[in-house]
């Protein structure tokens, strides 16, 4: 399509707005995140990075006293990598073995199973978070890995891009299977997973994103700050903010908040071509 | 090596269409049998039906003998090569081919060999690192091919495994699978839809046609002695000619069109309404008179090795479709006369269709 240089001109401009739009608090937060306490406190949110940048990312790292509570920035770290992998992983096994039984086995109820699955899309977290948290209450997983991960594994959105992605798939190639010997299960392992490899890091970073961000649970789930992931972790550090009696340690909370959004962002930036080819084509 | 009998074979579907309707057979050792017929004739469902791929709803399959109505598709010892070649595409050639033997058992240089003599009969040794995808459609369907003879199976399905291939292509792996086929001498069953394909690979033909076998027999029977309207019309390029007639009293002619008479050859009762075929190529040109076809050219298509010219004639504009050898000057409109001979006229029941 032919562009006018006016026509460059303005969609760069709009693309450039909206990008600077999206970045600018991520900056500010990043900047103010390099100066003491005190300096921020008299002067408010700096644009230019300052000179405390090493200290005040030293301390959160590595002092728990810093992030006032008995777990330091590092293990927060570690906790919600558990969550985000175990969450991703879990998500993209169970929903990969759910698609493959509702397209591959023909049994009476696949249909309306799908469509179960696929109903409990419009229904969040949050609507069954009491009794979920009974329920791992009451299997005594409360303040575990295993209590944090386990009840968020189930994925209607999973279910739903593999059925669609198995659906594509030609039946010749299960029947060509089949005549070669393999039965469902090689099938699935030889044949199926393989193929799905882009698909699989498509869901998995989508996933890992969302699991990393997790709030409501974790919160309910962990009152032992040795399990705080490090979303649960800002929010204690702005909590003590309005305690009083100490100067707000702003650059902390901001140095979290950034650290928070490393991962995720690498994640991102490094699997965006797995990704985008997962979702827009497939390898057939 | 092994021969398939098909005894009274039925399918229908859950939704209650019936697909086959009952169909018997019995292919020989060693035999390259075709099942062709249009589109939705049944000719897939029966060949997946032998596969293992498609259930049998009545009647029985045998391989060597052996009902296989209940035996899983990987344990009637046969292999099949899909229109659509149903490669694995995230598996190299090599592997492809390698992966049925895996699933049996086979030893590592037992496989190993088995793949490379199929390669080296197929020329594909230089390709076997190579994944499907960085293949052209030729070669592809010749890996796929690769994956059926490893196997050295009793019985080779072929499912319109030429279809997907441009024309020039589609000749030369025609000619290669005849050749393959008649060297290894495997029992063969192979599907089409392309009637150039079924005659020329066929020992024997089965034309097909709403799930019923309408003939079987060899190509030159079938073309020469199509034992219904549906058969002549569908074997031979371009199409039969179809008039409708009249036997006159004496039997000696059928009258077509407005009043035209044509020798006949035949014993078929005085008065009886018949459907007349004429094969293009039966029809001569010859000057004009009495008993004759006196039409007028409407379209011509030159093809080099022949022409064929289109032709309407008579009040009731019958058409019918000539062809000459060679190249062959006609106008547009051009008045021609045609003749054919008593016995190159071929007599069908108007209703039924069936050869008289």
């Amino acid at each position: 399509m032919y562009q006018s240089k006016w026509r460059i001109f303005t969609n760069h401009a709009i693309l450039i707005l909206g990008a600077l739009f999206m970045i600018m608090p991520v900056w500010i937060a990043f900047s103010s995140s390099s100066y003491t306490p005190e300096y921020i406190f008299q002067n408010g949110l700096q644009f230019w990075p300052g000179a405390h940048f090493f200290d005040n990312y030293g301390a959160i790292l590595f002092d728990p006293s810093a992030t006032k509570g008995r777990v330091t920035a590092l293990e927060m770290l570690f906790n919600s990598m558990v969550l985000g992998l175990g969450f991703a992983i879990g998500k993209v096994i169970i929903s990969m073995m759910a698609a493959y039984a509702i397209v591959y086995f023909r049994f009476k109820l696949a249909v309306p199973i799908f469509w179960v699955i696929f109903s409990t899309l419009l229904l969040p977290l949050e609507v069954r978070i009491v009794p979920s948290y009974e329920v791992v209450a009451g299997l005594g997983l409360l303040n575990t890995y295993t209590g944090l991960i386990l009840p968020l594994i189930a994925s209607a959105t999973g279910t739903f891009f593999f059925r669609q992605f198995y659906r594509s798939v030609p039946d010749e190639l299960l029947e060509a299977a089949r005549l070669d010997g393999a039965g469902p299960i090689r099938f699935f392992i030889d044949i199926l997973v393989p193929l799905s490899v882009t698909m699989i890091a498509a869901i998995f970073i989508i996933m890992f994103v969302v699991g990393w961000n997790q709030y409501l649970w974790p919160l309910l789930m962990t009152t032992d700050d040795q399990l705080y992931t490090i979303v649960i972790g800002i929010k204690q550090v702005y909590n003590s903010l309005y305690e009083g009696g100490q100067i707000p340690q702003f650059p902390k909370a901001f140095a979290l908040t950034i650290m928070a959004t490393i991962p995720p962002v690498l994640v991102v930036v490094v699997f965006q071509r797995m990704f985008v080819k997962g979702l827009v084509e497939t390898e057939k | 090596m092994a021969t398939v009998t098909i005894n009274q074979a039925e399918k229908t579907y859950p939704n209650g269409y019936k697909a086959i309707h009952g169909i018997n057979l019995a292919i020989e050792n060693g035999e390259f049998t075709v099942l062709v017929g249009p589109s939705g004739c049944g000719k897939s469902t029966l060949l997946r039906m032998i596969a293992g791929l498609e259930g049998i709803s009545s009647g029985e399959i045998s391989i060597d003998d052996r009902v296989v109505n209940k035996v899983a598709p990987a344990d009637r010892d046969i292999a099949m090569v899909f229109q659509n070649y149903a490669l694995y595409p995230h598996m190299n050639n090599y592997n492809n081919m390698a992966y049925g033997l895996r699933n049996r058992g086979y030893s590592k240089s037992e496989i190993d060999n088995k793949v490379r003599d199929a390669a080296r009969i197929l020329q594909l040794e230089e390709l076997l690192e190579r994944k499907p995808g960085q293949l052209s459609g030729g070669q592809r369907q010749r890996v796929a091919m690769g994956r059926a003879i490893v196997r050295q199976p009793k019985v080779f399905l072929f499912d319109e495994p030429l279809s997907n291939l441009d024309a020039k292509l589609r000749v030369d792996m025609r000619l290669e699978i005849k050749n393959l086929q008649q060297r290894l001498g495997i029992t063969s069953v192979y599907v089409t839809h392309d009637q150039v394909e079924a005659m020329t690979l066929a020992d024997r033909l089965i034309v097909m046609n709403g799930g019923v076998a309408e003939q079987i027999g060899s190509p030159i029977e079938i073309y020469e002695k199509p034992a219904t309207q549906f058969v002549a019309g569908f074997i031979g390029s371009p199409a039969m000619n179809f008039l409708t007639g009249t036997v006159s009293d004496d039997r000696t002619h059928v009258t077509v069109g407005d009043g035209v008479k044509l020798d006949l050859d035949h014993d078929v009762e005085a008065g009886r309404t018949v459907t007349v075929g004429i094969r293009p190529e039966h029809l001569t040109l010859v000057d004009a008179q009495e008993g004759r076809i006196n039409a007028e050219v409407r379209m011509v298509e030159s093809l080099g090795a022949e022409t064929l010219a289109y032709l309407d004639f008579g009040a009731n504009a019958d058409s019918v479709t000539l062809r000459v050898q060679g190249t062959h000057q006609f106008a547009k409109n051009e008045k021609l006369s045609l003749s054919v001979a008593a016995d190159k006229i071929h007599l069908f029941d108007a209703q039924s269709g069936k050869r008289i």
